[in-house]
């Protein structure tokens, strides 16, 4: 089943730390988003494969949007 | 299942069942796991009434419990039940000890009519007589529909185990009359109410461990110990944050470690994470910690995490339990569907909360803490016990570079691009030294004292030391 990881908050990308294909385990770190001057890990909380990237650096995110597809 | 044969009722469609005795929803085995080994004494009759009640004592601390009879009736409560629940309250408020439900019931007794539901109405009544003055601790270890639902919420603590469901009406009912087509699951599971609805404070993976964080939970609450202040070694907290102080961390380590060895309970750890809510022991006594979490929305305030956290603080100082607030915030979380959804009038429960508090409250502020957010984490002017800072916190209305755009917007736009963030930085520095130093906020009394990761755990206990013991404030505690 995959998994989506969506952003809690609106939000710039700071950096992508994973690519299509990698391998993830739980607690492991996806992206690293910027909001509130702050730089907030978005970490996985189930590990699996990563199927899609769907942001990259600099990208404005929403609430709920979908950054990263896990399988 | 060989005994089936030999029972005479074998015919009945209701003979797969186990005999009553045997069956494990039988409220007598229930009630025995809960409490300490050959501790339990009933204090009603073992009938049909669909309700048990015992004292006994859990971790060694006495206790009051009654448990739903799942064997009759689907645990549904009629008068006889009822009656079973007030009286097991009025035990636990004469003795002055916590009472434990354990919920396993289909709501009120259709065959009696209203009077099930009067009767369903005086247990809500005496939970609220209770409020504040006894811990009431709920595990919901089946379904618990209606007023079975309505039990568990009206107490200081919600437990679920993996069976547990928890909802006001069951999923046949939501579908004749919206269409909407759910299970019981996904209704009024673990995870709806761990995550979205905030029901539930702790979630458990098997029956046995639900059982046994009430044991904990009946223990920290229950028996609280006193404080050894000299008990309290100092370990360096520093270690689990990051480098850069804008990089946001995980909380859970730092106050693992400020708290004593054993685990402690995370109350809501799902429900609005982006703040933390921890009983546990700190030199032997039993105190509450609240945490931003700056890994979940930045560790922002916003208006659940507001209700999340003046609901335990309110908890805490009911029962006399001590607070340790350890603060790195931002802020309010902006938007439109924060105001919508109420922030102000959320958020002024914590403000409430905090300002009515008159157990011993120390602050802690680890890296920053800007503006409403400020006040609101027990702050010196809302009456905070003593209230600490690390040497490199900032105390300000916010960042020196947000406000130094804002007060100098006219200047900046004067400058070149790109010596603008070096005119940017000189400027906010200025800011910093002006207003927002730690140097300041001393001065005018805000921060008591500034000490080092290094012993912040020696300080904090003294600080809860000195407070005077045995405060607490007399008030409910309504499930906000």
């Amino acid at each position: 089943m995959a998994e989506l990881v969506a952003a809690e908050m609106v939000a710039n990308v700071h950096s992508v730390a994973v690519s299509v294909g990698d391998q993830v385990d739980a607690g492991a770190t996806l992206l690293i988003l910027e909001s509130m001057k702050m730089e907030i890990p978005v970490l996985c909380e189930d590990g699996g494969l990563v199927s899609e990237v769907k942001v990259g650096p600099g990208d404005v995110v929403q609430e709920g949007d979908v950054l990263v597809v896990l399988s | 299942m060989t005994a089936l044969a030999d029972r005479p009722a074998s015919s009945k469609p209701t003979a797969t069942k186990p005999p009553r005795d045997e069956d494990p929803r039988n409220p007598k085995h229930r009630l025995a796991a809960l409490f300490d080994e050959g501790s339990l004494e009933l204090i009603s009759a073992d009938d049909l009434s669909g309700m048990l009640a015992a004292v006994g004592t859990v971790q060694g601390t006495p206790a009051v419990a009654f448990c739903s009879d799942a064997t009759v009736m689907g645990g549904a409560m009629g008068a006889d039940g009822c009656r079973v629940v007030v009286e097991a309250y009025e035990r636990a408020l004469a003795d002055g000890v916590p009472i434990i439900g354990l919920w396993h019931s289909g709501g009120a007794r259709l065959p009696e009519g209203v009077l099930s539901l009067h009767a369903v109405g005086q247990i809500f009544a005496v939970m609220t007589r209770a409020s504040g003055k006894i811990p009431q601790l709920s595990v919901v270890l089946g379904p618990a529909a209606g007023g079975g639902a309505y039990g568990p919420a009206l107490t200081d603590i919600v437990i679920m185990g993996p069976e547990g469901r928890v909802f006001v009406t069951g999923p046949e009912v939501v579908r004749s009359v919206t269409g909407e087509d759910v299970d019981m699951l996904r209704l009024g599971g673990p995870e709806p109410h761990g995550r979205r609805s905030g029901v539930v404070h702790v979630v458990a993976s098997t029956e046995r461990e639900a059982l046994d964080r009430a044991r904990t939970l009946g223990s920290l609450l229950g028996a609280q110990g006193t404080l050894d202040a000299e008990a309290v070694a100092d370990r360096d907290l520093g270690v689990h944050f990051p480098e850069s102080a804008k990089r946001a961390y995980d909380v859970h380590p730092i106050v693992s470690d400020l708290l004593d060895d054993e685990d402690g309970i995370e109350l809501h750890p799902r429900w609005a994470p982006n703040i933390t809510t921890t009983l546990g022991r700190f030199g032997g006594r039993t105190v509450g910690v609240i945490a931003n979490n700056p890994l979940r929305l930045g560790g922002c305030l916003d208006s659940t995490s507001a209700e999340k956290a003046a609901r335990f603080v309110r908890m805490c100082d009911a029962f006399g339990v001590p607070l340790l607030v350890i603060v790195d915030v931002p802020g309010y979380l902006p938007g439109v569907g924060q105001e919508w959804d109420g922030v102000v009038r959320r958020g002024a429960k914590l403000l409430h909360a905090f300002a009515e508090a008159t157990v011993p409250r120390v602050t802690l502020v680890t890296r920053k803490v800007y503006g409403g957010a400020y006040i609101a984490m027990n702050s010196r002017a809302l009456g905070a016990t003593r209230v600490f800072a690390w040497p490199t916190a900032e105390v300000a209305v916010m960042g020196a570079v947000a406000a130094v755009r804002i007060l100098h917007r006219r200047k900046l736009a004067e400058v070149a691009p790109e010596v603008r963030p070096q005119v940017e930085a000189e400027l906010a520095e200025e800011h910093q030294r002006i207003t927002g130093s730690l140097d300041r906020a001393i001065e005018i009394g805000v921060i008591d004292e500034v000490i080092t990761p290094e012993n912040t755990r020696s300080a904090l206990a003294a600080a809860i030391a000195a407070a005077p013991a045995g405060q607490r404030g007399s008030h409910g505690n309504i499930p906000l």
